[in-house]
């Protein structure tokens, strides 16, 4: 690759310096107003790019703050003042509380479970050799190409309490059929079942490739100081590995407050009596259900300072313990 | 470092023996723990297929026969009776391809021009564009959803498209990191040939870029293919429904008749796309959704 450039400059030089000597003065403004003009040649190259980003991001979600203080007639096109009015009818909303609850819930089960299970997953496919472990690989990660409202449709069916698959194996264990999705007590930790299924494969090739980048050396020091497999992997890798593991805890916090709703809209429309219902899914509700724009939009803000709080405590909390190779 | 590698072996013999026999026993064990979760990843697919090939009366027959006793595919003509399946099929096609092809139109000039351009405004520009990766998409849906209603996009194609495409963030900064990866010589020996920057993004560099293009459309496609709020919103009439909300209509209209053959062999096809590209390039998908993050 060196070697190239250097000919190519080599060749080059010869060319510009005779150009130059015949050209001399004319050469030079010819190259400043082409500098203009390249200017704006770069410029419509990129214009519509940011234009639609500017126009379906950026003005949307100033959109958005604006509608939380008002009151919108999209009939007739005028707009009240409301100013924080939207903003108090959610806080004092009880299926806002509950929808509040519920994320927590999500969060609270999916956090943990995406992180721990790749993660020893991933400790084990790296011990594994053989043509076989590539099967593996598949397998586990083939739910996360899938679409989550497809697959979800599936787990329908699965959990179907007459005929589903999930009871029949239930009862040839000797157990009691369940409800699943229609049960108020367990319906939300389906929908976590589902959610977890579809997307912990994601997180193991990106733990497979932190892992395979700890330095050998440092195992190799480790053993010879007479840490045994786990305590490598917990004094060693695990310190190593955890701006990964930080990541993986944001994306799982963003599945939650945005991914999951499709699923909760197939699985269970947010029921049974709104018991698996999540935050996003109460906008949508607030919104397409009810056409109550203005407090949906203060929903919006509301989950949008949510993320922005969470994603900041989470970097906060690890910041100390990550080690940043 | 090559010292104390050399030195390794002799230094440490015992611990490396003990650990050998301990993971001869471990590794069996292994082996089988993943070779039943990998199956029971798979399981609710299998399954899936196992009931999309199951006649009607045996649907309901309560067992645990991976395969049925009297497979058919009278379940794909069925669904196509019942539902308009294959226009949500094509529509689901076109919509995706539209969205991957318009993403990659957009995006690559663009990214083009912040890697190789200098002009003023250029940090700005790619800062708006970069940064709409951080905003989540729910803050923009109500005022995106009025203003396509107002457009009279409402219930077409294009309303679902437009917005795709413009959330180009990361195609564009996917895009500039590998043009910024081709070495300089290459647009710089196009400049003195007398090439602008179209020619040089059209001529040089799009062609050293088709691995990261072709990436780009696969996630493009698939997330399209895979999309569901956005499209529930926009699209009303049945015929103008794409696969994945689709089957949500299917789902709940076809429960109460039992329609569970009919609806496992749609949603066979709404998994179709993902599966033959996954089989196909297994590696390469994995790491284009790896660099992407997305779920």
């Amino acid at each position: 690759m060196m070697s190239l450039s250097n000919h190519a400059g080599v060749a080059r030089a010869p060319v510009q310096v005779a150009s130059l000597d015949k050209l001399g003065m004319k050469k030079l403004t010819v190259k400043r107003s082409s500098s203009y003009r390249s200017s704006l040649i770069w410029w419509l190259m990129a214009a519509p790019a940011v234009l639609l980003c500017v126009g379906f991001v950026w003005l949307p979600m100033a959109a958005t703050f604006g509608l939380s203080v008002v009151d919108m007639n999209v009939l007739r096109g005028t707009a009240a003042w409301r100013g924080l009015a939207h903003y108090g009818d959610t806080l004092a909303n009880p299926d806002f509380h509950l929808a509040l609850k519920n994320t927590a819930i999500y969060l609270a089960v999916l956090l943990p479970l995406q992180i721990i299970v790749p993660l020893l997953l991933a400790y084990a496919l790296m011990h594994l050799a053989g043509r076989v472990v590539s099967l593996y690989r598949g397998a586990l990660f083939l739910p996360a190409v899938l679409s989550f409202p497809i697959a979800a449709v599936v787990w329908l069916w699965l959990f179907n309490p007459v005929v589903g698959v999930l009871n029949a194996v239930l009862t040839a264990l000797g157990g009691m059929p369940q409800r699943w999705l229609n049960d108020p007590d367990m319906a939300i930790y389906a929908v976590c079942a589902v959610s977890f299924w579809k997307c912990f494969g994601l997180n193991l090739p990106i733990f497979a490739a932190a892992l395979a980048n700890v330095p050998p050396e440092l195992r190799q020091a480790a053993a010879l100081d007479g840490a045994g497999p786990w305590r490598r992997a917990w004094h060693v890798e695990l310190p190593l590995i955890s701006p990964t593991l930080f990541f993986a805890g944001v994306t799982t916090l963003l599945l939650v407050l945005d991914e999951i709703v499709g699923a909760v809209d197939a699985l269970t429309e947010g029921g049974p009596f709104k018991t698996s219902t999540n935050l996003l899914y109460f906008l949508y509700e607030r919104a397409f259900r009810h056409f109550q724009f203005g407090e949906a939009a203060a929903v919006a803000t509301l989950i949008m300072a949510l993320v922005a709080v969470a994603t900041w405590l989470q970097f906060r909390m690890f910041e100390r313990r990550v080690h940043y190779a | 470092m090559s010292t104390t590698l050399d030195v390794l072996p002799q230094a440490a013999p015992l611990p490396r023996v003990r650990l050998k026999l301990r993971w001869r026993l471990r590794l069996p064990l292994l082996h089988v723990t993943l070779a039943v979760l990998s199956l029971l990843t798979v399981m609710p697919l299998l399954w899936m297929v196992r009931t999309a090939f199951t006649p009607h009366a045996e649907v309901f027959r309560s067992t645990l026969a991976l395969v049925p006793a009297h497979p058919t595919v009278a379940n794909f003509p069925a669904a196509f009776g019942l539902f308009p399946v294959g226009d949500w099929f094509l529509n689901s096609l076109w919509v995706a391809t539209a969205c991957a092809l318009g993403k990659l139109i957009v995006a690559a000039p663009a990214a083009f021009a912040f890697a190789r351009g200098r002009f003023p405004g250029r940090d700005l520009g790619f800062a708006l564009i970069v940064g709409t990766m951080t905003v989540p998409y729910v803050i923009t849906l109500i005022p995106t959803y009025m203003a396509v209603v107002q457009a009279g996009l409402y219930d077409t194609h294009l309303a679902v498209i437009v917005p795709t495409v413009a959330h180009c963030g990361f195609a564009c900064f996917f895009l500039r990191q590998a043009f910024r990866q081709l070495p300089g010589e290459i647009f710089e020996a196009a400049a003195i040939d007398g090439a602008g920057p179209w020619r040089q993004f059209l001529l040089v560099a799009l062609p050293n870029v088709r691995a990261a293009l072709a990436a780009l459309f696969v996630l493009g496609f698939l997330s399209a293919w895979n999309l569901y709020l956005w499209p529930l919103l926009v699209l009303e009439s049945p015929e103008h429904k794409t696969l994945a909300i689709g089957l949500k209509l299917f789902a709940t209209t076809g429960e109460q008749g039992g329609q569970w053959g009919p609806l496992m062999a749609t949603a066979m096809l709404g998994v179709a796309p993902a599966l033959i590209l996954f089989l196909l390039a297994q590696k390469q998908i994995v790491s284009a959704f790896v660099t992407s993050g997305i779920r």
